[in-house]
């Protein structure tokens, strides 16, 4: 490792590195500061609870979970996903354990990781961007600059209906469902094994099947289920958007 | 005046900054508070560094390649600056607001009309804690793209996945806490996704196998009542002032110890 090198090019902290610590603590004040001064933080009217407000939006951090609201029941949306979040986070470095690629960037050596990392940072602020610029009341989709009451209750555009989409949702069959969920799954798991026996020289092929033999089918697994889960989103929000389908899977328990 | 003759810069005479800087710092009662004096050697730096209360948490050499900021885009120190500085405004709110359900809004106007800087204080400790969520979220991002988080730093990483997870609590807590339209809505939007949790949610699957109802389960709990009312605003408050940021203390020391004895990534 790096630091226990003895000819690798070090400097001292004084003045180098203080220097720098120094200098962002000034910056990092100047702005927040500024910003301050300029902008003043939202205080709306105080708490009732007889005014509900049309939308009433969560945070930026949390508006892609509400945004997920719309496409899935609370209790995925609100609880399984965010805990599955910070679980797979947490999960990351003991399936990634190729020490290649440290301390440096290095898509070359990891764009799978990369890759995968990247989308789901683009899916979360994507969420976030669409709930805060594109939902307007009853959290319909609405242009950034189309002036609605944001914090009033009362719907100011006679005439113009509440809802603006007036798209009919439906479920889909329960036994299309079923097989659609076992089949994503089944065959995410196990499409890429058969994959990797096509034939080595097919490039991608011979490139998994390395892969795999460093990950081990633990850590494939691992891996493998949480892309499966975070394509699974993408999919049931596309499954919505298109057909309509506001569960794919239902039970008397919960809806999927 | 005084007597003694520059420590260096040859035998020019010293200016009168020069004689006043001689004048503060060549004394004894100066010498018990820095030990060291000006770090103009490589021994001083060394020692300036160890004898600091203040920075005998930072190595005492760095690796060019860490102070690079295509590196770590500073994103680790400055979410941490960050946080000092909202312990500090964080502190100075609390003399003025009272967690009361008929109190604290009125004591959001005062803060914005009446109180000296009252404005500039809340605008600094709301911006500061958006500002935290995100640095955080950068910090994140660059442990991932530089592999950081690969041998022996893999715990130092779940640590940094709790850190993101309290600070978002944090800054959840908080907007609940000015009792205005904003944060009561979105505080009740929240904690209504909880009570959908399998099992311990009333209106979540399974619910009726542990007996989860209203008032006994998990968002009950968390806000101390059916509603969000006077209760949840006290849970708030103790969670944002005290609970979350020891947690948060305790957390960030330990991944400051760890980012020292694992040493600073780089290259291999
Ligand atoms: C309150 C939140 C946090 C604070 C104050 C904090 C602070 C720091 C600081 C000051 C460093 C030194 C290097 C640098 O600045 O990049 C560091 C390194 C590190 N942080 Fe954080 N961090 C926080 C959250 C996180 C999160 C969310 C993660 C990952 C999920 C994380 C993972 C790491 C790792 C693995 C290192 C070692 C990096 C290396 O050696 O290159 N930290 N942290």
């Amino acid at each position: 490792m790096l630091s226990n090198k003895p000819d690798y090019p070090r400097v001292p902290s004084w003045p180098y590195f203080i220097w720098i610590v120094f200098l962002s603590i000034i910056l990092i004040t100047i702005v927040v500061w500024g910003v301050s001064f300029i902008v003043d933080a939202p205080l709306e009217e105080e708490a009732a609870w007889a005014v509900t407000p049309n939308p009433a939006k969560a945070p930026w951090y949390f508006i892609g979970l509400q945004e997920l609201l719309v496409y899935f029941d609370p209790w995925i949306a609100g609880v399984v996903l965010p805990t599955q979040i910070l679980v797979g986070l947490m999960l990351i470095p003991y399936v990634d354990v190729s020490p290649h690629a440290q301390g440096r960037y290095g898509w070359k050596d990891r764009k799978f990781a990369v890759s995968f990392f990247s989308f789901g940072l683009f899916l979360w602020f994507a969420l976030i961007a669409v709930g805060q610029w594109f939902r307007g009341p009853s959290w319909e989709f609405y242009w950034p600059y189309f002036d609605y009451p944001l914090g009033g209750n009362v719907w100011t555009y006679p005439g113009v209906p509440l809802k603006m989409t007036t798209a009919m949702l439906g479920n889909m069959p329960n036994w299309l469902g079923a097989i659609s969920i076992i089949v994503f799954f089944i065959g995410g798991m196990t499409l890429p094994l058969l994959f990797m026996r096509v034939s080595d020289s097919f490039k991608l092929a011979a490139i998994f099947k390395d892969y795999f033999k460093k990950l081990g089918i633990i850590r494939y697994c691992i891996i493998q289920i949480h892309v499966l889960l975070m394509l699974g989103v993408v999919g049931k929000v596309l499954l919505r958007l298109t057909f309509g389908y506001k569960y794919i899977f239902t039970t008397p328990w919960f809806h999927i | 005046m005084s007597k003694a003759s520059p420590e260096h810069g040859g035998d020019r005479k010293p200016g009168v900054i020069g004689t006043v800087w001689k004048l503060v710092t060549n004394n004894f009662i100066f010498r018990t508070v820095f030990r060291t004096g000006f770090p103009d050697t490589m021994l001083k730096r060394m020692a300036v560094m160890r004898s600091s209360f203040l920075m005998h948490i930072l190595p005492t050499k760095v690796g060019v390649h860490g102070l690079k900021l295509y590196y770590t885009w500073c994103m680790g120190g400055i979410t941490f600056f960050l946080f000092l500085l909202l312990t500090l405004t964080g502190v100075l709110l609390m003399f003025y607001y009272i967690p009361e359900e008929h109190r604290a809004y009125n004591d959001m106007k005062d803060l914005l009309y009446m109180v000296p800087y009252g404005r500039i204080l809340r605008n600094m400790h709301r911006w500061g804690a958006h500002a935290m969520v995100f640095t955080v979220i950068l910090h994140m991002a660059r442990v991932f793209y530089t592999g950081s988080y690969k041998t022996p730093r893999q715990f130092n990483w779940v640590v940094g996945v709790l850190l993101l997870t309290i600070t978002l609590l944090l800054s959840f807590t908080g907007y609940l806490l000015p009792w205005d339209q904003l944060g009561f809505w979105a505080v009740t939007v929240g904690t209504n996704m909880a009570g959908a949790t399998p099992f311990i949610g009333f209106e979540g699957p399974f619910s009726e196998l542990l007996g989860a109802q209203i008032d006994n389960d998990i968002r009950f709990a968390m806000i101390g009542g059916t509603r969000i009312g006077a209760n949840a605003l006290i849970r708030a408050y103790v969670w944002h002032c005290v609970g979350l940021p020891l947690i948060a203390s305790g957390l960030i020391l330990f991944h400051f110890y760890r980012v020292r004895k694992d040493g600073f990534s780089g290259p291999l």
